[in-house]
């Protein structure tokens, strides 16, 4: 089973059509509502996706681990990872599937960087993603050109060692490190961002910085 | 008497009661509260006389006693805040675990 994972929190506008959408290309798609304030969960589930409800918000993270315990539950052979504010697009999920089998990878990492399709901000292209590769390499990542993009798509394998810890953006910096800690084979492929809000800048990427070194002295 | 030292006495006095209450609703140790009662006894000593801690500063290469106690608090305070920041990440990390569980529950997977 082909499975998509779509964290979500206040997405009512645009999480029906992702899920319609989504539907055309994958198995099955499990919302992972994260604690939202307005219709998201109404809305995913009339559009035909598994909700699952976070009570509180603990961000996505932590929404994507609960998709990830569902999929090992229900069994799920490939998992995607797909933003629920419609940035993605579902046309690059074949090709990168095709990929992913053809060259018998465990992960598949989406990037914006080796083609022109997404206009991405300079200060994102310039400022942040140097700095965020750098992070990346101090907390023992494998070397990626768009580590902190959200398109993913893990074989069983792949999931069975994807356990995250951090609830918060810094998970995007957690799976390149468990990438390497568990010997997983990748691929970067290509894929469209289409920006519909910013997303997160320095201050979001300061929060990840702290998780990661906080994370380093827990349990 | 000059007024810090009073109002630190009044202060360590109310500190002194809380933990001895604390004590009493059987929300603190033994060993908890001994610590904080030779805390606060040991803190007036400090504040009461003041060149006490001149010989330990000295020994440590410290000129007053004062600076010592600064350095010393300091580190704790730091220490401190550390492990509550910790503390605080591992709660959240609970916290997050138990939504998921309800919420994985919920769904009857």
């Amino acid at each position: 089973m082909f499975l998509a994972i779509v964290p979500a929190y206040n997405e009512s506008e645009r999480v029906g059509s992702v899920v319609r959408s989504l539907l055309a290309h994958v198995d099955a798609v499990v919302v992972v509502d994260d604690g939202s304030m307005d219709d998201t969960a109404e809305v995913a589930r009339e559009a035909g996706a598994v909700v699952i409800r976070h009570r509180l918000n603990r961000g996505q993270g932590a929404a994507l681990e609960t998709g990830h315990t569902y999929a090992r539950n229900i069994g799920a052979t490939y998992v995607l990872h797909f933003d629920a504010d419609g940035q993605f697009s579902v046309d690059d999920i074949e090709p990168a599937l095709s990929v992913m089998k053809k060259e018998h990878v465990d992960i598949i990492f989406g990037t914006r960087y080796i083609d022109t399709r997404s206009n991405v901000p300079w200060t994102k292209k310039y400022i942040l993603r140097p700095v965020g590769k750098l992070v990346d390499r101090l907390f023992g990542g494998v070397h990626l050109s768009d580590a902190h993009n959200g398109f993913r798509i893990f074989n069983k394998k792949a999931l069975e060692h994807m356990h995250l810890s951090h609830s918060g953006m810094a998970h995007a910096s957690e799976i390149p490190a468990l990438v390497k800690k568990h010997n997983l084979s990748y691929i970067e492929v290509p894929v469209s961002v289409t920006y519909h809000e910013y997303g997160q800048g320095i201050g979001g990427g300061v929060r990840v910085v702290r998780d990661l070194v906080l994370g380093k002295f827990s349990k | 008497m000059i007024i810090f030292q009073f109002l630190f006495l009044l202060f360590s006095l109310f500190a002194i009661g809380t933990v001895v209450k604390r004590k009493k609703d059987a929300v603190m140790s033994n060993i908890g509260t001994a610590f904080w009662m030779f805390f606060w006894v040991l803190a007036d000593v400090v504040v009461f006389f003041p060149d006490s801690t001149t010989l330990f500063a000295n020994r440590l290469g410290i000129g007053r006693g004062s600076d010592l106690i600064t350095y010393v608090s300091l580190a704790l305070v730091f220490f401190v805040l550390f492990r509550l920041h910790v503390k605080l990440h591992e709660i959240q990390r609970d916290i997050t675990s138990l939504v998921r569980k309800d919420a994985l529950e919920d769904r009857d997977v």
